[in-house]
């Protein structure tokens, strides 16, 4: 348990610092490196995006850069879409799982070099009263917008919440991409609205997993408390470190980790694994 | 439309927005607070179950029990019984702030997100009342 324990703090600093969250590293790290069965390593990161999301978006609303509106309006497909993925999930063969999990993995890294985008955005038509400004500290600027592309972006979060039930990640790692570059939304209100939203997202598939009997509290107790102690550190950690750099090397494991993922769904063991 | 004109329309829009802003953070700061207590009380029994478990040197369930033998094996003490309510606990957690949305949403007689997040909280009772049946 503390191994595990430790592992989870690992992967939360790792997750931390590129924003996305202890899940995207802790099913690979638990089913590559400890063997656990992929549908409770899965389960397990259901809880630990949970937790994470109730911690993380208090200290986003509190700042005012979560849009409530927004989230309410995409979690109706998300957590739909989270539920078919769950019921799937459950269902699945584990080599569906590690392959699928692999691409996601690829996908967030090749994520990592896109470059997010914070302008302050022109004000388009509100008639879904989505528009929001907040202030950031940062800039000291108050950033106001209105969300573009609505219907894309309610028919991708369908797909993003599919993939969360799946595989027990956040969603983060597709929801703020397509809400900062598709639909326009500044990048911290895309993160602290995410934040929220992948709380939310995740409560279906948990359900789903606890009453699949797919919630084994002794790996689920050592990943959250990893993950909330590693989240903290990996918090401060980023403040202390170039964003640039960590993208870079952190895209590299993700790489690594994803390419292992597919090779083990599908059955090739690489030298040393 | 001229520069100007367009200038002046933004204006005018981020001063609604400002108002929309100021409606909102009330409500923004009531999620926050039930989020900050649901994780408080979710980790002090997480904490007790853990205390309890190595006190008593009880192991740890495979599962996270049906809610229906969760509330005796609390009442029983048990360390397994305390850790899985934490668990639960913390699962609803999301589930109690959507419902603080909405009473924000009525509040305001915002009819339209009124309804998109009883919808949200539609999808989540059919998840939750598959898993407790």
């Amino acid at each position: 348990m503390l191994a595990l324990g430790a592992v989870a703090a690992g992967a939360a600093i790792l997750g931390s610092m590129l924003g996305l969250g202890g899940g995207v590293f802790l099913v690979p790290i638990f089913t590559l490196f400890f063997g656990i069965d992929p549908k409770l390593a899965v389960g397990a990161s259901a809880i630990v995006v949970v937790t994470n999301s109730v911690v993380g978006s208090s200290v986003h609303l509190k700042s005012g850069f979560t849009n409530l509106r927004l989230a309410m309006l995409l979690q109706v497909m998300t957590a739909t879409g989270a539920i078919v993925g769950a019921i799937y999930g459950v269902n699945a063969n584990p080599a569906v799982i590690y392959v699928v999990f692999g691409i996601v993995l690829l996908y967030a890294a090749i994520s990592m070099a896109i470059p997010r985008s914070n302008r302050n955005v022109s004000l388009g038509d509100d008639s879904l009263r989505l528009g929001a400004v907040f202030h950031d500290p940062a800039t000291k600027q108050e950033m106001a917008y209105v969300p573009k592309r609505v219907p894309q972006g309610v028919g991708i979060s369908a797909g993003a919440g599919i993939l969360s039930g799946m595989l027990g990640v956040g969603g983060g790692v597709v929801m703020v991409p397509v809400m900062n570059l598709l639909m326009g939304v500044p990048v911290k209100a895309a993160v602290g609205t995410s934040a929220f939203m992948v709380g939310i997202t995740q409560v279906a598939p948990s359900f789903v997993y606890y009453a699949n009997g797919k919630i084994d509290p002794g790996v689920v107790v050592p990943a959250v408390i990893g993950v909330f102690l590693g989240g903290q550190l990996g918090a401060k950690l980023t403040r202390k470190l170039k964003a640039q750099r960590l993208a870079l090397i952190f895209g590299v494991v993700l790489a690594y980790l994803g390419i292992r993922m597919i090779f083990q769904g599908l059955g090739i063991h690489l030298l040393g694994a | 439309m001229d520069d100007a004109a367009r200038a002046q329309t933004e204006r005018q829009a981020i001063a609604g927005f400002e108002l929309r802003a100021a409606e909102m953070a009330p409500l923004l700061a009531r999620v926050g607070a039930v989020l900050r207590w649901m994780f408080r009380i979710g980790a002090g029994l997480l904490v007790l179950g853990i205390a309890l478990a190595l006190l008593r040197r009880e192991p740890l369930g495979a599962r996270v029990d049906p809610l229906a033998e969760v509330i005796p094996a609390v009442l029983a003490g048990h360390a397994s019984g305390v850790i899985d309510l934490a668990i639960l606990w913390l699962m609803a957690a999301p589930v109690v702030a959507t419902v603080v949305v909405l009473a924000g949403f009525l509040r305001m007689r915002d009819r339209r997100y009124s309804i998109v997040t009883g919808l949200v909280l539609a999808v989540l009772a059919v998840s939750i009342l598959r898993a407790l049946r």
